[in-house]
């Protein structure tokens, strides 16, 4: 853990972090009058000066919204950074299918929010992922919100050449989010090359989503740079209106008799959910506490699975999206 | 002919044998069993009755044809059209390019020298037919300038210069050669000077039709293992390169020679091919795809790059075994498209309207054939909707560097959202389409596997199944959706499938189906799992 501070924060990034609270803070930022004055200012100045000139390209980087009023991005400190190193790992041994769902859902975010040349999301799958995991399949990828006609299938053959694909996708132009999913992450996957991702993402825009998909349980195991860091379990109990029981409107419509249809009186599965935990997120907070998350397919949002409608204080409430206040949305 | 592996005399005659009518006869002669008066076909006992020293070695028909086509390849360093000649021949048409080696018989100097120095005897000769430069090859004498025969002889100075060789110049069959010999037949001129219709009604039409051949009266064309690259740019070195960089360095030169060649048709390339030709005859070719008619120099060399890298890669560090070196390289675009100068602009410039679009396409489209490069084109796809009911057809993956571009052919899903809706769900639901889980799994197993399950009825829906022996109790679940074999298919093995979407109690989804109808298909209906919903 130390390392990664090391690793994660010279000054330089405490810079640029203040610089995106307050947008405002360097911008006309010009010489001091005492330029040559003690050594401390002149430090001062350069990383000032350093984070303006980079200030360039963060102009572009934005943080998009998860959903309408969705709890997660408030514990995001507004939502998911463009440009940047996300890390998904399955909670458990049978979670990969809903991690996979959960950086698929991400994709489609960071696809929405990106401008307008940044249309593709690029899916590296490691040969061995698609052997032990199941192969991503089309018609089912356009029902959970993908557009297929923006996709890319990239299969390869070991996690080295997944990692070099990845950063070359990162430096696309046209690229909203690069999916690298590698199965044995841990053997390959150290500070350096984390480092290049990130780095990758930062310069070229498009966002980096790693998808650990064989390390079950092992988000907390991962040391890296990234940005973010989730950890997916598969959420059991949501099931669709119109269910016999265990709905969550409490439908009370009887059971129909169906000639010939044996009813066992089981509810029908609702939309995907899943209980996410973030183990890492800068500049956001840490929590211990998974959070039941909705994924509305059909919408392309994400939203709270169990809504409270508590009203957050004020010094805690952050500004809603541009997104969700163009589309003012009915919360089911 | 060259033996490997073979303790031999430094002026012994070297021969190949191969049994032949149940004798062993020579197949083959070096230049000095052909000195020496030894022939092929003579019987081997006769042969070391002639010349004791003579060193044999058994006839191997595969390597040779091998080994005959890798001097085809090499020869295409010489001209892009080379032929190969069965068995002992190489047909090369260097119309055009016999003036950039020197003239024809520099060229021809030049050929036999380099085979001899890989330790290959080999006699050329130059003619304006195939028929007229295999029967020179083989007849036509040991002087090298003999076996050159002018293009601009007319056809009564042909037939005399051609009319001396022998009969089996031709390549007739050995029967007719026979009978012809047997009516005291012997040269090509003793036809020429007789009837046509006798001859040809007791020999067959062949026997004319190789000699209108010869004499240039019929053209007849030859096959080249490799059709002629539509543009091609080439450099020779004096020394072989060996360093990888300076390979590299040499392609991204030829590739600008090739863009002002591309630029100046209003082409760009879609595939592109470097060859290159070692010192010692091998030839090494590295091919690559590209998306979109290609024309910038350092694109084209980023790809090749690519590929070495992946060639490297795949044979531990080394992407080709440079030897003593190449001395040519050589940059061909085998195949090209037509590209618009306007939209060259716009590469170029980004002034004009829409050119970030443009340019971000463009992007794209490098990106793709960077990573077709590097991992294989077929490993980067774009997703292909089939309009068929049975799962693992919906949808293939088609080559991203193949598609783009073009209009690709996308069904809207919404039939199988509709198909999916089951009795159940419509039974339930008061508004027909409820928010639920997706009718299609984002994963699909690539086969499906085969899974215990335990139904309340044999054909109800799953209670509890085992997959990979983790028990998963049924807390919800969706179907059946029967999807019938396609019977126009008339794959008398499918069966009817009843598939199921079913969540555990953990909340995992899980795509699963019942194969084969109960009684009607089946007494035993079996249980599989196919796919795993977000």
């Amino acid at each position: 853990m130390s390392l990664e501070h090391f690793q994660a924060k010279p000054p330089l990034r405490v810079k640029k972090m203040r610089r995106d609270e307050e947008p405002e803070a360097f911008s006309g930022s010009t010489e001091p009058e005492n330029a040559s004055g003690g050594r401390s200012e002149r430090l001062a100045f350069l990383r000032q000066k350093i984070a303006c000139e980079e200030g360039i390209s963060f102009a572009r980087i934005s943080i998009g919204g998860l959903g309408a009023n969705c709890s997660f991005d408030r514990m995001l400190r507004g939502g998911l950074r463009g440009g940047a190193l996300h890390e998904i790992a399955p909670g458990g041994a049978g979670d990969g299918a809903a991690a996979c769902g959960f950086a698929l859902a991400l994709a489609v975010r960071l696809r929405a929010m990106a401008p307008g040349g940044r249309s593709a999301i690029i899916w590296i799958v490691e040969d061995f992922a698609a052997i032990e995991g199941g192969a991503p399949y089309g018609p089912g990828l356009a029902l959970h919100g993908v557009d297929p006609a923006g996709l890319i299938l990239v299969h390869t053959a070991s996690a080295k050449d997944s990692l070099w694909a990845m950063e070359e996708a990162l430096k696309c132009r046209s690229v909203a989010a690069v999916i690298g999913e590698i199965w044995s992450l841990e053997k390959i996957y150290d500070l350096t090359a984390a480092r290049r991702l990130a780095l990758a993402a930062q310069s070229g825009g498009a966002s980096a989503l790693m998808l650990a998909a064989g390390m079950a349980g092992g988000a907390d195991r991962l040391a890296s740079c990234a940005h973010t860091r989730f950890e997916v379990f598969a959420h059991g109990g949501v099931f669709a209106r119109g269910s016999p029981k265990g709905s969550s409107k409490g439908s009370s419509s009887p059971d129909p008799p169906l000639p010939g249809l044996p009813l066992p009186g089981l509810p029908l599965p609702g939309l995907a959910c899943w209980s996410v935990r973030i183990v890492k997120a800068r500049g956001g907070a840490e929590g211990a506490v998974s959070i039941a998350l909705l994924w509305d397919h059909e919408e392309g949002c994400f939203r709270d699975a169990f809504p409270l409608h508590l009203i957050a204080d004020a010094g805690d409430r952050p500004g809603h999206s541009a997104d969700a206040r163009a589309r003012p949305r009915q919360t089911a | 002919m060259r033996a490997r592996g073979l303790a031999k005399p430094p002026d012994a005659p070297l021969a190949t044998i191969a049994k032949i009518n149940g004798a062993q006869k020579l197949a083959a002669l070096d230049a000095r069993g052909w000195t020496l008066g030894l022939r092929p076909g003579m019987s081997q006992p006769d042969a070391r009755a002639m010349h004791p020293a003579l060193v044999c070695a058994e006839a191997d028909p595969q390597a040779e044809a091998e080994a005959l086509t890798h001097i085809a390849d090499w020869c295409r360093r010489f001209t892009p059209l080379a032929a190969l000649d069965a068995p002992d021949g190489i047909m090369l048409d260097v119309s055009g390019a016999a003036h950039l080696f020197g003239g024809e018989a520099s060229l021809q100097a030049d050929i036999e020298a380099r085979l001899r120095a890989q330790g290959f005897f080999a006699r050329t000769a130059l003619a304006s037919t195939p028929e007229a430069a295999f029967a020179l090859a083989r007849y036509g004498g040991e002087r090298p300038d003999a076996r050159i025969l002018p293009a601009a002889l007319d056809a009564a100075a042909l037939a005399r210069r051609l009319s001396d060789l022998p009969l089996a110049a031709l390549r007739i069959d050995p029967a007719t050669l026979k009978a012809l010999a047997e009516a005291g037949l012997r040269r090509i001129g003793d036809i020429l000077m007789r009837p046509r219709a006798p001859i040809a009604a007791r020999c067959g039409a062949e026997l004319y039709a190789r000699l209108d051949g010869l004499l240039g009266r019929a053209k007849t064309p030859i096959s080249p293992r490799f059709e002629a690259p539509a543009f091609m740019a080439e450099r020779r070195f004096l020394d072989g390169l060996v360093r990888r960089e300076d390979i590299e360095a040499s392609i991204l030169s030829l590739a600008q020679n090739l863009s002002r060649l591309l630029a100046r048709h209003g082409e760009g390339a879609r595939r592109l091919e470097v060859s290159l030709f070692r010192v010692d005859g091998a030839v090494m070719r590295f091919e690559v795809g590209s998306s979109r008619p290609l024309r910038e120099p350092g694109v084209i060399a980023r790809l090749f790059r690519e590929r070495f890298e992946a060639a490297s890669a795949a044979n531990d560090g080394e992407a080709f075994d440079a030897g003593y070196g190449f001395d040519v390289i050589r940059l061909a675009a085998l195949e090209v498209e037509r590209r618009d100068e306007e939209e060259a602009d716009c590469f170029d410039i980004g002034k004009c309207q829409g050119a970030g679009a443009n340019l971000a396409a463009a992007d794209l489209a490098d990106l793709v054939d960077r990573l077709g490069a590097r991992l294989g084109v077929r490993r980067v796809t774009r997703l292909a909707f089939h309009a068929t009911h049975a799962p693992e057809f919906a949808v293939t993956a088609a080559p991203a560097a193949q598609c783009a571009g073009k209009d690709r052919h996308i069904h809207d899903i919404n039939h199988i959202k509709q198909a999916a809706l089951s009795t159940r769900s419509k039974a339930f639901s008061e508004e027909a389409d409820f928010p639920g889980l997706p009718a299609r799994p984002i994963r699909l197993l690539p086969r499906p596997e085969p899974i215990e399950a335990i139904a309340g009825v044999p054909d109800g829906p799953p209670l509890r199944f085992r997959w990979r022996r983790v028990l998963h109790e049924v807390a919800a679940f969706e179907g059946p959706e029967r999807i019938a074999p396609e019977w126009w298919r008339r794959d008398e093995r499918a069966l009817t499938r009843d598939y199921f979407r079913a969540e555990d109690r953990e909340g995992r989804r899980f795509w699963l189906f019942r194969e084969g109808l109960f009684v009607s298909e089946t007494a035993r209906p079996r249980w599989f799992m196919h796919g795993l919903f977000a």
